[in-house]
This record gives C-alpha cells, sequence and structure tokens, in this order.
C-alpha cells in the first residue's frame, strides 16, 4: 500500500492524462459545442451558485456574486466564442507563418473563497475552449458551491460529447496535497488565484504557472477630478461584493488642496472616516499582525458587521470605513490589501508627493496588479500610469468592475488578471482561452532577401567594423 | 466496428477496428471484446493484436479498455498496430504506449 495522497493524486492526474488524450482528437465545432453547452448550463445556474457561494463562505453579497457568475459565464462565454483555439488559427501569405493550436494538458485550477463559482465556471470555460481537461482545486470554505458548479458544468459537458474527466474538482484539501498535485510532472500548468503563499507555491512548483495574487490597488484622485463622480463609483466599486474581487479599491490619495472637498462627498455618501482610536480597534480585527495580511472573518463582510466586530458605532446605513493614514507598510496595517469595505486615506501636501504615495502603495504588496486615477488631466493620466507597476491603469473607473473587463471597458472578460513581472507572471493580460494554448508555427521557406544579396564575407573581416558592415548590409534598400 | 480473427499456427487474435470509437461506441464494443477475445486469465500464451488502421476516433475508455487487456494478456503478448498519426499521438499522450505496446 503506497502512499494513500500519491495514489489519490495519481488517480486524478491518469484520469486527466486520459482526458487530454482524447481532447486533443476535437475539432473546433465539437469543442465550441461543448463550450455553449456548459456556458449555458453554468449561466442557467448563476442565481442558485451565487446563493450557495455566499452561504457557504458568509461572504458578499449573492446579488453581486450573481454578476460575478455572468461575468465567469456570459461575458467570457461571448469574448471567446469566435475564437479559434483549434487547429490551423491564422494563416499569413506575407510572412509564410502558418498558426496551429495545441491543447496543454491537464491544467490545476486554484479557486479562490472570495470568487468560487464565478472564478470555477471561468477556468472551466477557457479551458474547455482551449482542449484542457482542469482540475478544479476549491477553497475547503467554498467546497460545496465549487462542487456544484462542477457538477452542473460537467454533466453538461459529456451531455455535449466531451472527454470523461474533462473536468475533475478536489475538495478539502491539505495545503500538503495541493502543493504535491501542483509539483506531478503530469500538470500542464496552474491557473492559481488566491494568497501570496499559494501562489508562490505555484512558482515554486517546477510546472508552468499564471498565478494571481494580491492587488493593493491605490486610487489617485487629481485636483482635476469630478469629485462627486469619483467618489460615486470609488463606493460603487469597493462595495461589489463587498470589496471581495481582488481588483477592488484599497486607498484613496489625494492632495491637500481637495482632501476637505473628498472627506465630505464621502461622508455625504454615506462613508464614515474613523477616529484615530477607532482605526487602531479595526486594525486589531481586520488584520493578522504575525503575517500582515487580511484576517479571513473580516473578509466581504459588510462594514457594519467589521464595526460592530470592532467594537465601534458607526451610522447606520454606512457603507465603507474610512481610516486616514500617515504612513505605509507594517506600522501602518490598515495599508495592506483587504478585501472588505475598508480603505486608507491619504492626503498629500502636492501632486508629486500623491503619486509618490501611490507608488509606494503599489509596491507594498500589489505589484503589477492593477491602479486608478481619476482626472480629467491627459497629462496627469500619462504620468500616473507610466510609474505605476500595474497590468491595469483604470481611469475614472470602478476598480473592481473596471479590471475583470467588459463592464467600463475594453479589457478582456476574466476572473484571473495577469501581472506582469512584478507579479511573478508571464503577462498582463487579463488571462483567456488564448494563454491556454501552444501555437506552433509552420514556417515556409521565404528567404531574406537582405541577408542574401549581402556579402558576408564581411563578418569574418575583423578590420571592418558596425558602421561600414551595415552599410553595406542596406545598401540598395 | 470490430471484426475477430484467430490464427491457431501463429497463436495470435487479432481484433480489427474501424470508425469512431467514442465513448457511446466503446460501451457496446466493451462486452463484445469480453466475450470474444481469449483472455480470460492470461495463461493461452496467445498474442492479442488490436489492428486500427481503420480507426479515426479513440476515445479515453477505449484506452482503459487496451489497457485491461493488456494487463490480462499478460507481458509482451499485446500489441496495438497500424494506428493513423492522430490516433498514434492519443496513444502517445496518454503515456501508455509503452506498455499497450503502440506500433
Amino acid at each position: 500500500m503506497g502512499d494513500p495522497l500519491v495514489e489519490k493524486a495519481n488517480d486524478i492526474l491518469d484520469r486527466a492524462i486520459l482526458a487530454t488524450a482524447e481532447f486533443h482528437q476535437f475539432n473546433q465545432e465539437e469543442t465550441d459545442r461543448i463550450v455553449e453547452a456548459v456556458f449555458k448550463a453554468g449561466f442557467n445556474a448563476r442565481v442558485k451558485l451565487a446563493k450557495m457561494a455566499q452561504e457557504e463562505t458568509g461572504m458578499g453579497k449573492w446579488e453581486h456574486k450573481v454578476i460575478k457568475n455572468v461575468l465567469g459565464t456570459q461575458l467570457v462565454y461571448e469574448s471567446i466564442r469566435n475564437e479559434k483555439t483549434v487547429g490551423v488559427i491564422s494563416s499569413d501569405p506575407r510572412t509564410g507563418i502558418t498558426e496551429i493550436a495545441q491543447p496543454l494538458g491537464p491544467i490545476l485550477a486554484i479557486i479562490p473563497v472570495t470568487n468560487p463559482t464565478s472564478t470555477a465556471l471561468f477556468k472551466i470555460l477557457i479551458c474547455l475552449k482551449s482542449r484542457n481537461p482542469v482540475i478544479i482545486s476549491a477553497h475547503r470554505g467554498a467546497a460545496r458551491s465549487c462542487t456544484e458548479t462542477v457538477r452542473i458544468c460537467y454533466e453538461a459537458a459529456l451531455q455535449a460529447g466531451a472527454p470523461e474527466d474533462c473536468i475533475q474538482i478536489i475538495t478539502s484539501v491539505s495545503r500538503e496535497f495541493t502543493n504535491l498535485l501542483m509539483a506531478y510532472p503530469k500538470i500542464a500548468l496552474i491557473l492559481a488565484t488566491g494568497g501570496t503563499g499559494l501562489v508562490k507555491a505555484a512558482y515554486s512548483s517546477g510546472n508552468p504557472a499564471i498565478g494571481v495574487g494580491p492587488g493593493n490597488v491605490p486610487v489617485f484622485i487629481d485636483e482635476s477630478a469630478d469629485i462627486p463622480f469619483a467618489v460615486k463609483n470609488i463606493i460603487f466599486s469597493k462595495t461589489f461584493d463587498n470589496g471581495t474581487i481582488c481588483a477592488s479599491e484599497q486607498a484613496i490619495v489625494v492632495s491637500d488642496t481637495i482632501e476637505q472637498k473628498v472627506r465630505e462627498e464621502f461622508e455625504k455618501q454615506e462613508c464614515y472616516f474613523l477616529t484615530p482610536e477607532e482605526i487602531r480597534k479595526v486594525e486589531k480585527i481586520a488584520i493578522v499582525e504575525e503575517s500582515m495580511s487580511m484576517s479571513p472573518f473580516i473578509v466581504g463582510r459588510p462594514a457594519s458587521v467589521i464595526a460592530q466586530k470592532a467594537g465601534i458605532i458607526v451610522p447606520e446605513g454606512t457603507k465603507i470605513l474610512l481610516a486616514k493614514l500617515d504612513g505605509i507598510g507594517k506600522d501602518y496595517p490598515l495599508s495592506v490589501e483587504i478585501l472588505a469595505p475598508i480603505l486608507a486615506f491619504y492626503s498629500a501636501p502636492d501632486y508629486q508627493t500623491a503619486v509618490n504615495i501611490c507608488i509606494d502603495l503599489n509596491y507594498l504588496g500589489g505589484l503589477g496588479h492593477s491602479a486608478c486615477i481619476y482626472a480629467n488631466d491627459e497629462k496627469r493620466i500619462m504620468e500616473f500610469a507610466e510609474v505605476m507597476n500595474a497590468g491595469r491603469i483604470l481611469v475614472n473607473t470602478p476598480t473592481s468592475q473596471g479590471a475583470v473587463g467588459y463592464f467600463f471597458n475594453h479589457l478582456v472578460p476574466s476572473l484571473t488578471l495577469g501581472c506582469g513581472t512584478g507579479g511573478k507572471n508571464i503577462t498582463t493580460e487579463n488571462i483567456t482561452a488564448k494563454h491556454l494554448i501552444n501555437i506552433q508555427r509552420v514556417s515556409r521557406r521565404m528567404p531574406n532577401e537582405l541577408w542574401f544579396s549581402h556579402d558576408q564575407a564581411a563578418y569574418y573581416d575583423e578590420t571592418l567594423g558596425v558602421d561600414e558592415i551595415m552599410k553595406g548590409y542596406y545598401k540598395n534598400h | 466496428m470490430v471484426t475477430f480473427n484467430y490464427n491457431p499456427d501463429r497463436k495470435v487474435f487479432m481484433a480489427t477496428f474501424s470508425g469512431r470509437l467514442d465513448t457511446l461506441a466503446v460501451q457496446k464494443l466493451s462486452e463484445i471484446i469480453q466475450v470474444n477475445l481469449p483472455v480470460k486469465d492470461g495463461t493461452s500464451g496467445d498474442k492479442i493484436i488490436f489492428d486500427m488502421k481503420d480507426v479515426e476516433y479513440i476515445s479515453s475508455s477505449f484506452i482503459r479498455i487496451c489497457v485491461n487487456v493488456a494487463k490480462q494478456t499478460g507481458s509482451g503478448l499485446f500489441s496495438i498496430t497500424g494506428c493513423q498519426p492522430l490516433i498514434k499521438k492519443t496513444f502517445k499522450i496518454s503515456g501508455l504506449d509503452e506498455i499497450l505496446n503502440v506500433s
């Protein structure tokens, strides 16, 4: 009798490998039929799954989780339905290059507790569109809703002719088992969405990974901004599913000249500025001191519940708790990412200092993720964008709904947001089906005239320098 | 979908498959193979060859059948021949091509 964990992993991967073998024989039409069937089944279960996820996790609002499920099904489906992901996907007679899409193989999709059903639906759709079997690794806090999501999708996929075991799920998994699976050579790719530790483990596994970790999203409100509009949008975004989207706003930065106006606008729109004493109380319940990470007990909870847990009294109907801070980092616990309706607030003496605060926040724990500016000054928008290290710089846009694409812009709809090298990713794009294929390039012979018309003996003549050789290289062109 | 042929001189049992061996087809095939192949205890010494030259698609359930037959037949007595390139690649991806003696 071997190690039961290893045996379990072997069984899952053996099934996934057989599904891979079968799946790669599918043509585009057969693939699209499966994707459409799964989209429809997932979409039709959007309300049921949203309610299940909210009840099980205690996080967020089911009405908003419905919208997330719509994003993960309808909007994602519409963005990929006409994409070519099988066989020849492009052919350019000018270059003589024909591109052929091939599947990757089993994909391990790690699902966060904050967006369980929507992320599972999304990852299942993009994996199937690219003919890759997917193994959903559900957070133990969302095992039931993820299991139901997988059941619905898998049944629909089989009905549409998909290979057996094209969707599998593992629940109640220990970190040890997740690490074991991630390191399995038979895993083609890890799609990791979760905390920093998990994402780092994915990258350390030895298998290719696209991992999305924390986003400590700074929001700069410039003097040129429409302040009531900016505040309204920030509230709309930060209260969406009680702030559980990793692209949600984390800190508001303004210059002193508009601080009072911004504060008044937040208060007018039912947000509450904590006193220094109240900030300390909220810090204690919101942040785990040792790890400087958010407490799971406040994630996705309404502002009123967080206030109650902290033992502070806030006006009825308070939407967001704001904490004016003097600094960033470990001495200021509320300056880190918090997926709940809590916002750090900074005021700076001038524009440059304000942008520098945004840079510090960006580098504190959200490198490569997202940043936001409210402004009506194009020069400032571009200045801000150039100094941020963020895959998405959102302009006059609520970041929760903006970063995930479609609603407020033309970013690709996605629940996995690439963070570039800042977040140890290979891409800053919103992840979709096209990232889950190997592209083979069939390259026809097309001799390069520049190369062959040039006297190559020149390269062996040490007396010739770069200028002389380049002159000869481009002669008569 | 499948025909069987036994050559007593060479002690070779040949199963010749054709068409699409998808999940539904394999459900029917499974019983036919059980009944027709001499693989009850693996002691007959007969070789079993699956001829795949007219097969255009195989499901994972067909690969599972191949594995079961190979196990019952015993070491070195089972092989798969005549695969079209797509089917050959399918066995390759499954990682079972060596165990199944796919050529």
